[in-house]
């Protein structure tokens, strides 16, 4: 199983590495060669592993041990409903791209880059560890980016392609956090694992937090109020794209995370509700906008947004017979948006607009779209014998039936399916029916585009009139998946006379009406939306880079005073807090039997230091400077340790010739800075002068330590024969610093050679 | 006692100091021209790391324990070298161009190696600050390598004059924690740590060192020379500083601060979260607003370092291998990018900005593929290595109870995909009309070829590289 599996998911990530070669080699016909890898797959799933008795298939491939990450497979009935839409629908999009992509320079990158995203795609629903999970979920964001972005002349399509990834990145990551949460409060990663401690996690501390991140990872990916905005927007995508991300797979993902963690969050009244709520309101949200576009795609996109509310609302119910309606309704609506989103992209292929308002009487020049559209559109909007009919049944049976507040989650779906009906209507009646338009010279295209068209939406039929081959084999071991428990499902066109039944006929006469009446009301409420949370994005996204802007004018004024200060002040906020936090504990010796030579060079340096300080010239802070460096050599010597003074002495000299060769070439402060500056400044140096004298005090209270001392005066010569300590510390005990410095002399005669032979050769002219 | 063992132990940093004399040596005798001490400098590179590599299984402390070789010094030595040779190998082209190439900048790119493996391999903080010293020398004099360029000496002066303050903190640091424990070996102080981490001295000892410290990795708040130093600096300095410059710093600080001071919980591990949270913010947010490629990978090097810093705060074993992982993966991608940017460079320095390199994809589709992978990894996207080393360092400030800096760590990276991806749009989903620019030289080449098929391995197969240097787990 586990090549099947691995070819399932890798294949298309190798087709798509050599996608640009088979454009070389087959021109357009290039994406037909390529969906043979999604066709191999849906023949797989169909004849090779068969409906799984248990609904498991398991392998597992290490990747990184040590963290516990495996290369892990699940793939259960869930998986396989997904993995059918995946590559069913993958496979007519790419026969159909071919001929919509007809001659475009970058065919190539189009193929690459969806074939990328199908292999993410199938990872993601066949994925048996979170981690793994989440990588091809973030795959997926990313190769959509370059898909939306794919028409890169258009500066809304960038800004929609970076809208779409930042919204589901940025959702993407707090998937992550959720899951780390998950899986920290499991103990394991792994699937197997996690879908079995469903209790332990709910009655876990982190259940809240770990269920909201998931749900903010979720809600991005599938469009949910309030990130629902980056969809419609995402438009911009050419219209494979559109049909294939943006209705059938990408969007569904959010979808299928809830139902695959189903097990594990379902069952708390904070699932059920913000879940719940969150896809009540998108459901109403995206048919009210819906009604009022004027652009067939966004009109398209904005009931997807509502259809998946209605999945979102299903799974937030959680009950066996919604589970069992949202695994037929997302059956149904892939199938028929996917249709009628390539039908769109055939009418504007064919006469240039997307415009309902502009468009009309097509059904003449293009009769096999029509015909195919119409059929799509039958089950959109719900009517016998399609398979939207019986997911509408299932879904009005589910919401009758939830436990709680169920006739206003019914009387919300009531309005959003009327709407939708609408919509249906609106979509092929206004489109292909009634009289004629402006545009004349359209006609049917290839057969590669309306074909694909053709078969979505004959599966929806065929699906409705096989309703329990359907139930048995895909519908009920994915509901068996979700629930955790071993459903039996059965899926009918006629169950007899009953409210929900009525309920349908009243949906489709409302529609019916709301389209009869269509043209005054969209009048009132076109371009009409009632949520604006685009704003928030945008004013997020120019907040970050104001700020951003901001602190480079404020802390990196390329002035190196500036810097150093703030070094300065984060070193006293670090050290001079444990001091404050310690200071009962902290000892010090204040001695006041000062000799008197050391208090007078103490004091003389305290001058010198100021009069640097307050030095107009820099040769006056300069020999201001060498007063203070003098008087610590004295310092040194006064307490004992000449050859520190010595060392202080040369090097004091050396720093203070240096610097005056330097500053005789610079010029006079001019600039003083601002007197408020200059406080701030002198405060800072205050305090952090302060702070080296508190150091000094507390580690002179520390008891001196003098083993080195006492170690070389019994050991010179007990070890090493010699009387003379100084000797032996030169040439026994350290006798390899000494060989050290030799080696550093040496290094710098060396480097003194080389200098002066660039020196002899300027002068000699070479 | 010195045994044959102590020579062994340092076989490395003997290879390279005979080295960095053999090129001395011939630069003075001027027996060859800088391409001569560029190829001895590749020469004693391949040495070293490979006698590191022999070194990989052993371990012990060497010259009374003023350092010690193990499984973890012994890689860091292999990746400091490698970090040279690519260097080494850009830059030849690199100053070639500018008519600047000399040879001390292989004599000052040895030495400051020879620091780097210093610190990587102390037992005795004297010793780590012999190596910090030696490192930052010979980089402050890199950094103004083209000393007729105003640009580059005030890149050169900053760095010194900011840099000589934190060696100063760094050194009241260690004779503060001389004064508390009695001794600057690591292993005495990881002994008596037990017994003096409450000390107050002690512990102004430790925020002393993290200042210094801090300042060396360009943390948060001690960042702020990093952008106008990586700017100013030429950008194979810069490349080097960045990485192999940081990777040292980094292994001192989770030598001392995990192996010797086990900080796990303590005040200390959460003032270095604290500094580590702020360095994601602050790098990340600002990186987004810099139309400067150099100056955005500074800040998205600050950025780096928070991410960093989450794996040293963790204090766990995890946290350790976490910060060697990140440090492999930051360093050969950040590597590659700054080749891709030297390259792409013109000789007055212009070249750099964001908008050069619109729509380079079109003119140079290899190099724009290989500079969209870099930006991939240093997002932390898979397969790549970045990811692997963004998802380590967290899992360990998540095991150790930090789980909220791991989510800060996450949400930051969501951020720096604006500013990293943001380069991907500019080569791919613009019209090029700039000039066009010849392929890279071999050397350049060969440097993006390496870097880019290590950004692939070690994100592929992490567990090999933990291996290497983390035999036990």
């Amino acid at each position: 199983m586990t090549p099947l599996l691995l070819y399932i998911v890798f294949g298309a990530f190798a087709a798509a590495v050599i996608a640009p070669l088979l454009v070389r080699w087959f021109g357009d016909r290039a994406s037909a060669v390529l969906a043979i890898v999604p066709a191999s797959v849906v023949g797989i799933v169909f004849f090779m592993l068969g409906p799984p008795p248990d609904g498991l298939l398991q392998a597992t491939i290490p990747w990184i041990p040590s963290l516990g990450i495996d290369l892990s497979f699940w793939v259960d009935g869930l998986s396989i409903i997904f993995v059918l839409l995946i590559a069913g629908i993958g496979t007519v999009v790419l026969v159909y791209a071919g001929a919509y992509l007809h001659d475009h320079r970058d065919l190539g990158r189009f193929l690459t880059w969806i074939m990328v995203f199908m292999g993410a795609m199938l990872g993601l629903v066949t994925s048996g560890n979170l981690l793994t999970l989440f990588l091809f979920w973030e795959l997926t964001s990313i190769s959509s980016y370059f898909l939306i972005g794919f028409l890169h002349d258009d500066a809304a399509s960038r800004k929609s392609a970076l809208q779409a990834l930042l919204i589901t990145g940025a959702g993407g990551l707090s998937l992550l956090a959720g899951f780390i949460l998950l899986g920290s409060a499991v103990g394991s990663y792994e699937l197997s694992a996690i879908l079995t401690s469903g209790d332990a996690f709910r009655s876990s501390e982190w259940y809240l937090p770990g269920l909201l991140l998931i749900l903010i990872g979720a809600f991005t990916k599938s469009a949910q109020v309030p990130f629902h905005f980056w969809l419609p927007n995402a438009m911009a995508a050419p219209t494979p794209v559109s049909a294939y991300l943006h209705s059938a797979t990408m969007v569904k993902a959010g979808v299928f995370m809830l139902a695959r963690l189903h097990p594990v969050l379902n069952g708390t009244s904070e699932f059920h509700v913000l879940v719940g709520t969150a896809g009540a309101a998108t459901m109403i949200l995206g048919a009210v906008s819906a009604f009022g576009q004027r652009d067939l795609k966004r009109l398209l996109a904005y009931t997807t947004v509502s259809a998946l509310g209605t999945l979102v609302l299903l799974l937030g119910i959680g009950t066996e017979t919604a589970v069992q309606a949202a695994m037929v309704f997302l059956l149904a609506h892939a199938l028929y948006k996917g249709a009628l989103f390539l039908t769109v992209g055939i009418v504007d292929h064919e006469t240039g607009t997307r415009d309902v308002e502009s468009l009309g009487g097509l059904w003449r020049m293009m009769p096999m779209t029509a015909l195919a559209a119409t059929l799509a559109a039958l089950s959109m909007a719900g009517l016998p014998p399609m398979l939207g009919f019986i997911g509408k049944e299932l879904l009005y049976e589910a919401k009758l039936a939830a436990p709680w507040a169920p006739w206003t989650i019914t009387a919300l779906g009531v309005t959003a399916n009327i709407l939708t009906v609408a919509v249906a209507a609106l979509m092929t009646l206004r489109t292909f029916g009634g009289a004629s338009s402006s545009v004349r010279t359209a006609h049917d295209p290839s057969w590669q585009m309306w074909g694909g068209v053709a078969l979505l939406a004959s599966l929806g039929f065929a699906a409705g009139m096989a309703a329990d081959l359907v139930a048995t084999h895909i519908v009920g071991p994915a509901t068996t998946a979700i629930r955790g428990e071993r459903v039996e499902t059965s899926l009918g066109l006629w169950h007899g006379v009953n409210p929900v039944l009525l309920l349908s006929l009243a949906t489709l006469a409302s529609g019916a009406a709301l389209y009869a009446l269509h043209r005054p009301i969209r009048r009132m409420t076109a371009g009409w939306r009632p949520w604006k949370a685009e704003r928030a994005y945008d004013a997020a996204l120019a907040g970050m880079l104001a700020s951003a802007r901001k602190q480079t004018l404020w802390l990196q004024s390329g002035q190196i005073s500036t810097y150093l200060a703030l070094t300065l002040l984060a070193t006293l906020l670090l050290v001079g807090l444990p001091i404050l936090a310690f200071w009962p504990q902290l000892s010090m010796v204040v001695a006041m039997d000062l000799a008197l030579l050391p208090t007078v060079i103490a004091g003389m340096m305290a001058i010198a230091a100021f009069l640097a300080v307050r030095a107009k010239t820099s040769l006056g802070s300069i020999i201001a400077l060498g007063v203070v460096g003098y008087g610590i050599a004295v310092l040194f010597l006064l307490y004992s340790a000449p050859d520190l003074a010595m060392t202080q002495f040369a090097v004091e000299t050396l720093s203070v010739v240096l610097l005056m060769l330097v500053v005789a070439k610079l010029p006079e402060f001019r600039q003083m800075g601002s007197r408020s500056t200059r406080l701030w400044q002198a405060g800072l140096a205050g305090a952090g002068g302060a702070l080296m004298t508190l150091l000094v005090l507390f580690v002179t209270a520390e008891p001196a330590r003098m083993t080195l001392a006492t170690f070389y005066g019994e050991a010179s010569y007990a070890l090493a024969n010699g009387r003379n300590i100084v000797n032996v510390i030169l040439v026994d005990f350290r006798g390899l610093d000494t060989l050290g410095e030799i080696t550093v002399l040496g290094i710098a005669a060396l480097g003194a050679v080389a200098l002066l032979r660039l020196v002899v050769d300027k002068e000699d002219g070479r | 006692m010195l045994t044959y063992t102590d020579f062994l132990l340092a076989m490395p940093l003997f290879s390279l100091t005979v080295t960095v004399l053999l090129i001395i040596a011939t630069e003075a005798a001027r027996v060859g021209r800088a391409r001569f001490s560029q190829f001895l400098a590749i020469t004693g590179l391949l040495v070293t790391s490979l006698l590191a590599g022999l070194n990989l299984r052993e371990s012990g402390v060497a010259f009374q324990g003023m350092i010690a070789t193990d499984a973890a010094s012994s890689y860091l030595t292999i990746l400091l070298s490698l970090a040279g040779i690519v260097t080494a190998l850009v830059a030849r082209p690199y100053f070639e161009h500018r008519d600047a190439h000399r040879g001390e900048f292989y004599i000052l790119l040895l030495f400051a190696i020879i620091g780097m493996v210093l610190m990587a391999s102390a037992n005795d903080l004297i010793t780590l600050f012999l190596g910090i010293e030696l490192m930052s020398f010979c980089l402050y004099v890199l950094a103004g390598f083209e000393r007729t360029k105003d640009k580059q000496n005030e890149s050169a002066l900053k760095y010194f004059l900011l840099g000589a303050f934190a060696s100063a903190f760094l050194l009241y640091g260690i004779a503060l924690i001389y004064g508390s424990v009695g001794s600057t070996n690591l292993d005495a102080i990881a002994r008596a740590y037990a017994g003096i981490s409450n000390q107050p001295l002690f512990l102004l000892g430790t925020a002393m060192l993290i200042v210094g410290l801090g300042f060396k990795v360009a943390a948060v708040p001690f960042h702020m020379w990093a952008p106008d130093v990586y700017e100013g600096a030429p950008t194979v300095v810069t490349g080097f500083m960045a990485t192999a410059g940081k990777s040292a710093a980094f292994a001192a600080l989770a030598i001392v601060m995990i192996r010797t001071f086990d900080i796990g919980g303590s005040t200390t591990a959460d003032v270095l979260a604290l500094l580590a949270a702020a360095s994601m913010v602050l790098g990340n947010v600002v990186a987004i607003a810099q139309t400067n490629l150099k100056r955005m990978l500074a800040y998205s090097s600050v950025a780096h370092a928070g991410y960093l810093l989450a794996g040293v705060a963790a204090g766990t074993a995890e946290g350790f291998a976490g910060v060697f992982l990140y440090l492999t993966a930051y360093t050969v991608t950040t590597l590659g990018a700054f080749a891709v940017i030297g390259w792409h460079e013109r000789t007055n320095d212009e070249g750099t900005s964001l908008d050069d390199y619109v729509g380079l994809s079109q003119h140079q589709p290899v190099i724009a593929a290989v500079m969209a992978l870099y930006m991939f990894s240093l997002t932390g996207i898979p397969p790549f290595a970045g990811f692997i080393g963004k998802y380590y360092v967290f899992m360990a400030a998540v095991r150790a109870d930090l789980t909220w800096l791991a989510i800060v760590g996450v949400l930051t990276s969501a951020v720096s995909a604006f500013y990293y991806l943001r380069v991907i749009v500019m080569m791919y989903f613009r019209e090029r009309d700039g000039e066009h620019i010849p392929l890279p030289r071999i050397p350049v080449m060969i440097a993006l070829g390496i870097t880019a098929a290590l950004v692939i391995v070690v994100g592929v197969l992490p567990s090999t590289v933990l291996q290497l240097f983390m035999p036990a787990m």
